[in-house]
């Protein structure tokens, strides 16, 4: 399997990284060279349907439902590159649909 | 000494270390190691790490320093909470002495990738100290500190460990917690330990194991109680992969294997040969399961709420396309698009299907050598001892193959160490003991007889 | 042409926890902006989530309720995009193990009659944040308190054949899931979203057609009105000869029209995967048992029983049991002996006029008991008595001080009566001397009369005795 240059443009913009015209041809040479290596997995057959592996515990623990939210030791403002009467703020949407 | 002698000899040792280039370290301040240890003298009596200056990876959240995971687009972001780690060592009197460099979020092995410099082999300037906490291996083997906190993903602390000729413990997954662990490979991840000697590693292992409520993949286990090193080895069979020392394996580090192997005969120690047949696919197992997960855990830098943002003139979706594209390094930027790519629509199951399956095989691998009645498993930490800087640069499956021998324990989840075993040519060479699940201590006790009866500063002659 | 409508809805609603559901923070509605986040659900470096326990027994017991299959093993998956609002840039939900499958859920059509619906899936998701675009000029605003809010993902099959019924299929599940005390169901605090999806095909088809989803639909009225805008477009594509393309519509409230938002090519791609953060939810078959057993009785038993049980008409049934608290309200009122008709009377005309207002039942069970046992006894009239209950709502008092105090006891006092029955005979001589004559009609008058002088408060069951011996003895 190879991966085209028009791949990893779509998948940079999947990924919401600009990647140039220019540095296209190197990244896509990069790109093949390690899904070109990862694909030796083939050589295993199908995996079938595989559980992920679960190096930790078993089963999940749950929580109970209590208010108690970690600290902050700086509040959002303190942290956000922008900041407006309480909210975080960025540009507007544009063509970013709602999911 | 009083705490404040200690944090004023760290700082002179810190300052050496900087002055020699080995940029190792990305933030530490007289003011800062004064302040704890200040923190530590008011602490009631006692504390197991007491009055111990302790590196950090600076991937490693912390209050009052910046965490920058050696990457632009966190560069100048202060955490608003602390790592559990961190909480732990504070509170058994250890002094954070500095945040270490690494590999840009912990993606490396020669922590050549890191937006603030290299980390220069405090042994071989020209060197790499390895990676991905290269820093924290630099500082402990230049004797800034006895002990450092690592992180692994993929063997990103023994093997850096092993460059430097310095102890890299890395726990079972879900021993230590993870929380403020910046995440890379979430299932993957694990807070390590580099130590001057496994004594040393063993005690901060110690203080920072144990379950933790904000870590839902952190195990409730007893306490991790240091056994007392076994004068003799008898009784204990060591398992030798035999993938492991393939035929093109660096003279060098055959020869320091043999001597080690040599000598846990000598302590009574039964060896036999084992095989793990999967082990050779751990590398690329692990470069689809490690980047699909950091793809996902990386998509929070965007520029919207914290950390570093790009100067655009348009909507949201151009903000985050040049913060991110300006802020991740070139490595990172290849992580995220081959994760992206490995989970995109049509090539789930062609990759990261296929990934899962084999890492379920490397792992039964595991569980089957030892149910075979192996104690624990010797192999070389890595194929070479330190490479030059910029060797592999050009090369990212080169580089990824650093880490053949240490990335198959963190896809099947055990506990393994590197211990420095002699020297080739002057650069360290480590050994790795790998151990069953949670059983550490007894890996950690047989580890420190082996450690006795080597003489790391010595050259292992083929 | 005929078309058959087929419609499917995703329905999201809040799991009424005090937590979110990978943090400790609260899920108070209305707070101020960015006062309920912690590092978790700011998705700030270094943050790990940890399951709330109680949200997920909450989306065990709306699967239960659904009659849908708790699954003893389901899976947490990230779900990828990128959002001002999604802090992570994924939201953790679950994929392709989800909590619960399978179920269905029993409405009343409004073309059909009874039909079973059948639920494909229920799953457990935390919540995006919001994005305000009026906040700042030119600039989006992104509030993360609701950010990690738990959500219960419920998806319907196909089974819908006209907007009207799929309003009916909301009304009913929303009845279940607060009858269950999953959820608050408050479309207005956001804790119910619907997403519809809709297709046409010929009645005699196979297959279906190609479906559009609508997204943005904020009330069930809004859900019906937008389907019967979408069934409309679409029944004039494929009548003019054109193909429905398989896109994503918003619905806009104000205009009533939908519009595309984006194609199916430009879907998004999420790449889900497991949740490395969070291992597998592993519940036992006992613990789910457990949660079964807290179920309450729901809808469509508790209507059937109190149908039979104290011979009610259907239409009496369904509206007592429409919410628990109401159905709660009629049995502790017929327990105390009241009939049950009088007492379903009392509750669909005053009772529920309060409720509905008030949003609580202002009378005790015991009080309107009490006040049934003065109209059946003749002590208070019917008329009287719903004057009573309006003070008794308002004062909080007891029926019979309270129909004193209004003078509105009824008397049955044979000195009074008498005394009002010879004034009325001596007013009216003339039609007096009709009756008399054989113009029976005429008592009803002078019973008028008599209740009239009484300004309402003679009995008129025993006014007619008296008139009669007056009428007799005079």
């Amino acid at each position: 399997m190879s991966v085209s240059a028009k791949e990893v443009a779509h998948v940079a913009a999947l990924a919401e990284l600009a990647v140039s015209e220019a540095e296209l041809p190197a990244l896509t040479a990069q790109l093949n060279r390690i899904v070109g290596f990862v694909a030796q997995l083939a050589e295993l057959g199908e995996p079938g349907a595989a559980e992920p592996y679960v190096a930790g515990p078993e089963a999940a623990r749950l929580r109970a439902d209590e208010v108690r939210p970690a600290a902050l030791a700086r509040p959002p403002a303190a942290i956000a590159p922008e900041f407006v009467d309480g909210f975080f703020v960025v540009p507007k949407l544009g063509g970013m649909e709602q999911p | 000494m009083s705490a404040a002698e200690v944090a004023r000899a760290t700082c002179a040792r810190l300052a050496v270390a900087d002055s020699r280039g080995l940029n190792a370290t990305l933030a530490w301040s007289d003011a800062a190691l004064l302040a704890e240890a200040a923190r530590v003298d008011a602490l009631p009596p006692g504390g197991a790490l007491r009055e111990v200056p302790i590196a950090l990876k600076d991937n490693i959240v912390t209050t009052e320093q910046p965490t920058t995971c050696g990457s632009r687009i966190l560069e100048g972001y202060v955490s608003p909470f602390n790592a559990t780690v961190v909480e732990r060592l504070r509170a058994a009197g250890a002094l954070i002495a500095c945040k270490a460099n690494l590999d840009e979020f912990a993606m490396g092995s020669s922590t050549e990738h890191s937006a603030y410099g290299r980390v220069r082999h405090p042994l071989a300037l020209d060197r790499v100290p390895g990676g991905s906490s290269g820093g924290s291996a630099a500082l402990v083997a230049a004797d800034v500190v006895p002990a450092a906190i690592g992180s692994e993903t993929g063997g990103s602390v023994r093997q850096p460990a092993s460059f430097c000729g310095v102890v890299g413990v890395k726990p079972s997954y879900g021993r230590v917690s993870r929380y403020g662990l910046v995440a890379f490979g979430s299932s993957l991840d694990c807070v390590s330990v580099l130590g001057k000697t496994v004594a040393e590693a063993e005690r901060v292992l110690a203080v920072i194991a144990g379950l933790d409520p904000r870590d839902a993949t952190t195990v409730d286990l007893p306490p991790l109680v240091p056994e007392p090193a076994p004068l003799s080895l008898a009784g204990v069979t060591i398992g030798l992969p035999r993938e492991y020392f393939p035929a093109d394996l660096h003279p060098g580090v055959r020869a320091a294997c043999d001597l080690a192997v040599a000598r846990l005969r000598d302590l009574g120690a039964r060896i036999v040969e084992v095989s793990l047949p999967h082990s050779k696919y751990a590398v690329p197992t692990y470069y689809i399961i490690a980047p699909a997960e950091a793809a996902a855990n990386l998509a929070r830098y965007d520029g919207a709420r914290y950390g570093a943002r790009a100067t655009v003139d348009g909507d949201v979706r151009a903000l985050y396309r040049a913060t991110r594209g300006q802020g991740f390094g070139p490595e990172v930027r290849r992580r995220i698009l081959v994760g992206t790519y490995v989970l995109s629509a049509g090539y789930y199951d062609a990759y990261y299907g296929r990934a899962q399956a084999a890492r379920s095989r490397i792992a039964d691998d595991f569980r089957r050598a030892f149910a075979s009645g192996v104690d624990l498993l010797f192999t070389p930490t890595t194929p070479t001892p330190a490479f030059k800087a910029g060797e592999k640069t050009g090369d990212p499956v080169a580089m990824y193959l650093a880490d053949i021998f240490v990335c198959p324990v963190n896809l099947a989840g055990l506990p393994a160490l590197s211990l420095p075993l002699a020297r080739s040519e002057g650069l360290p060479v480590g050994g790795q003991l790998i151990a069953r699940h949670f059983e550490e201590a007894r890996m950690l006790a047989l580890a420190a007889t082996l450690e006795r009866h080597l003489d790391p500063a010595a050259e292992a002659r083929p | 042409m005929t078309w058959e409508t087929v419609i499917g809805l995703e329905v999201h609603v809040q799991l009424g926890t005090r937590s979110k559901m990978f943090c400790g923070c609260s899920t108070a509605f209305g707070e101020p902006p960015n006062t309920n986040v912690c590092p978790v659900c700011l998705g700030l470096p270094g943050a790990l989530p940890v399951p709330n326990g109680q949200a997920i027994r909450l989306a065990v017991r709306g699967a239960l309720a659904l009659g849908s299959a708790v699954q003893e093993r389901s899976v947490f998956s990230r779900k990828n995009y990128f959002y001002p609002d999604l802090p992570k840039g994924y939201q953790i939900s679950q994929f392709d193990r989800p909590l619960a499958t399978g179920g269905r859920l029993g409405i009343e059509s409004p073309d059909r009659g009874p039909i079973e619906v059948t639920i494909e899936r229920l799953h457990v998701e935390e919540d995006a944040g919001k994005s305000l675009h009026d906040r700042v000029p030119g600039r989006t605003a992104v509030d993360l308190n609701r950010a990690g809010v738990p959500l219960a993902e419920i998806v319907s099959g196909p089974d819908l054949r006209s907007p009207a019924e799929a309003r009916a299929y909301l009304t009913a599940l929303r009845q279940i899931l607060v009858y269950a005390e999953v959820s608050e169901c408050s479309m207005e605090k956001g804790s119910l979203r619907v997403d519809a999806n809709i297709s046409l095909r010929r009645p005699d088809a196979a297959g279906l057609g190609t479906k559009t989803e609508i997204k943005n639909l904020n009330s069930f009225a809004n859900v019906e009105r937008a389907l019967d805008a979408e069934r409309a477009r679409q029944r004039a594509l494929l009548e003019s000869g054109g193909r429905v393309e398989q896109v994503t519509l918003l619905f806009n409230a104000a205009t009533g029209q939908v519009r595309p938002i984006r194609s199916k090519e430009e879907s998004h791609d999420y790449r889900y995967f497991p949740d490395p953060d969070l291992p597998p939810l592993v519940l036992s078959r006992e613990w789910i048992e457990e949660v079964r057993a807290e179920l309450p009785e729901l809808p469509a038993a508790r209507r059937a029983r109190l149908a039979a049980r104290y011979a009610l008409p259907a239409y009496d049934a369904a509206v007592l049991t429409s919410e628990r608290a109401i159905a709660d309200y009629f049995e502790a009122v017929v327990q105390t002996g009241t009939e049950p008709k009088a007492a379903a009377n009392w509750i669909l005309g005053e009772v529920m006029t309060g409720y509905n207002d008030a949003g609580r039942f202002a009378v005790p069970p015991a009080r309107l008991a009490a006040l049934i046992a003065l109209v059946r006894d003749g002590t208070v009239s019917h008329q009287a008595a719903k004057k009573v209950y309006v003070e008794m709502a308002a004062s909080e008092g007891d029926p019979r001080e309270t129909a004193e105090r209004l003078g509105l006891l009824q008397v049955r006092d044979e000195g009074a009566l008498e005394v009002w029955a010879e004034e009325v005979l001596a007013a009216h001589p003339r039609e007096v001397e009709r009756y008399q004559a054989g113009e029976a009609k005429l008592l009803a008058f002078l019973t008028g009369q008599v209740m009239k002088r009484s300004r309402g408060q003679a009995d008129p069951k025993a006014v007619q005795p008296v008139l009669l011996r007056k009428l007799q003895g005079a």
